[in-house]
């Protein structure tokens, strides 16, 4: 079964890995997101933390509601998400990886970075 | 049409049921609305199959009990049209075939449907033909789950559905039972000792103590109510001091230890550690006592 930490309440849990799915183009932008019920099922999740996780991303303008057919996930999404990953990298992981980088003594020219693979 | 009454599927208020002298269940009152699934905890002999029993009307309770709108006493046989309940005693006959049970039970409930019966059964790898002495445990309950389920009713109970079934019938069920039992407007009330397992199903818990009501929450209320701060092994005196609910540990090493509180302890406290999420294993290890530890205590 799916686990779930202690960090966060569980539907901002679900929300990061819907978001990240989301990320990889899983559903692609345009199309509709699969329904609470099947969600629920597939994460045995009570359909109100996953109704609040949906809401999560609805509200980060990541998913449209049709009226009618349900959610949609919206034009532009993946770019949004990216910014938002982008910032966060730049804002809280980098300054800590710089940090280890130069406590173990590793510089710009042994971090490869002009190589391809 | 009243919503407000026929939108709460259970009303109890000060519900006491007496086995002699002792009461399995001692002054309870919660209401259940719908669309909930609500996991009824409590250890062996806190009350939970008593309970059960009285929403039924199998048991006979002082206090008042609606169970849709009907005193499940008094009006049994038209509350079990919308009722539907799975005892932990239960057992399908050993001999009967799946596709017998299903015309047993079409001639038996108002509103069973063979045809959703043997659409919940395509889920299961039971057989229609199969017989149930030759059907493993895990099978039998997922046939259970499925002949019941095919009651359009709106309020099921499952009394520990899942003991005794691998982790992989366990998930099997859940799977059942989220995808076709709950629509928003039906109800689920499931008592079970697993509790880890069975928390991100649950919308609201009802846990109960040597009879008593200790928490009755929905599991959304429960992070506003309840703090749970991760701290430093070298301030574990300063978080006793501010008399948490309970104490325990959530990994190795020194920062691995933990305090939850009812309500948010002072600031300094709080500043002390970390807030996490608390879990609803940790709430009932902190609100319910064996009673054999009881014994020992004093």
């Amino acid at each position: 079964m799916q686990t779930w930490d202690q960090r966060q309440p569980i539907y901002q849990q679900l929300a990061d890995l819907l978001a990240a799915q989301l990320l990889d183009g899983d559903p692609p932008e345009g199309q509709a997101m699969p329904s609470v019920r099947v969600l629920a099922g597939q994460y045995l999740l009570n359909p109100l933390t996953v109704n609040r996780a949906l809401q999560a991303l609805n509200d980060e303008g990541l998913l449209e509601s049709r009226r009618g057919l349900g959610l949609y996930v919206t034009a532009g999404a993946r770019e949004r998400l990216k910014a938002v990953e982008r910032r966060r990298f730049l804002e809280v992981e980098w300054p800590r990886l710089r940090e280890r980088l130069r406590r173990l003594g590793i510089g710009p020219e042994q971090l490869h970075w002009g190589d391809t693979r | 049409m009243n919503t407000a009454i026929t939108d709460l599927l259970v009303e109890a208020r000060a519900l006491t049921v007496r086995y002699g002298a002792k009461r399995a269940v001692d002054d309870v009152s919660f209401t259940i609305p719908k669309g909930r699934v609500v996991g009824l905890l409590g250890h062996n002999g806190a009350g939970k199959t008593t309970l059960m029993k009285a929403l039924v009307g199998l048991a006979r309770p002082e206090g008042d009990l609606r169970v849709l709108g009907l005193d499940p006493r008094r009006q049994r046989v038209q509350l079990l049209a919308s009722a539907c309940y799975i005892p932990d005693v239960a057992i399908l006959p050993r001999w009967a075939r799946v596709e017998d049970l299903i015309t047993l039970l079409s001639g038996l409930h108002p509103k069973f449907s063979a045809e959703r019966a043997r659409q919940l059964l395509r889920r299961t790898s039971v057989g229609l033909g199969d017989k149930v002495r030759t059907l493993s445990k895990g099978m039998v309950v997922q046939a259970h789950l499925a002949l019941i389920a095919a009651i359009d009713a709106r309020l099921m109970i499952l009394d520990e559905p899942t003991l005794g079934l691998d982790v992989l019938s366990r998930k099997a069920f859940y799977e059942m039972l989220i995808d076709e039992w709950c629509d928003g407007e039906r109800s689920v009330v499931i008592s079970t000792h697993q509790v880890e397992e069975i928390e991100s199903l649950l919308s609201d818990v009802l846990m109960l103590n040597e009879g008593k009501l200790v928490l009755s929450i929905s599991l959304g209320d429960i992070d506003a109510r309840f703090v749970a701060l991760s701290h430093d092994a070298a301030v574990a005196e300063q978080m006793a001091a501010a008399h948490p609910l309970l104490r325990y540990r959530t990994g190795p090493g020194p920062g691995g230890n933990a305090a939850i509180f009812d309500g948010p302890p002072p600031a300094h406290v709080q500043a002390l550690g970390q807030r996490v999420r608390p879990s609803l294993v940790d709430l009932f290890v902190a609100l319910t006592r064996r009673p054999e530890l009881d014994r020992t205590q004093f």
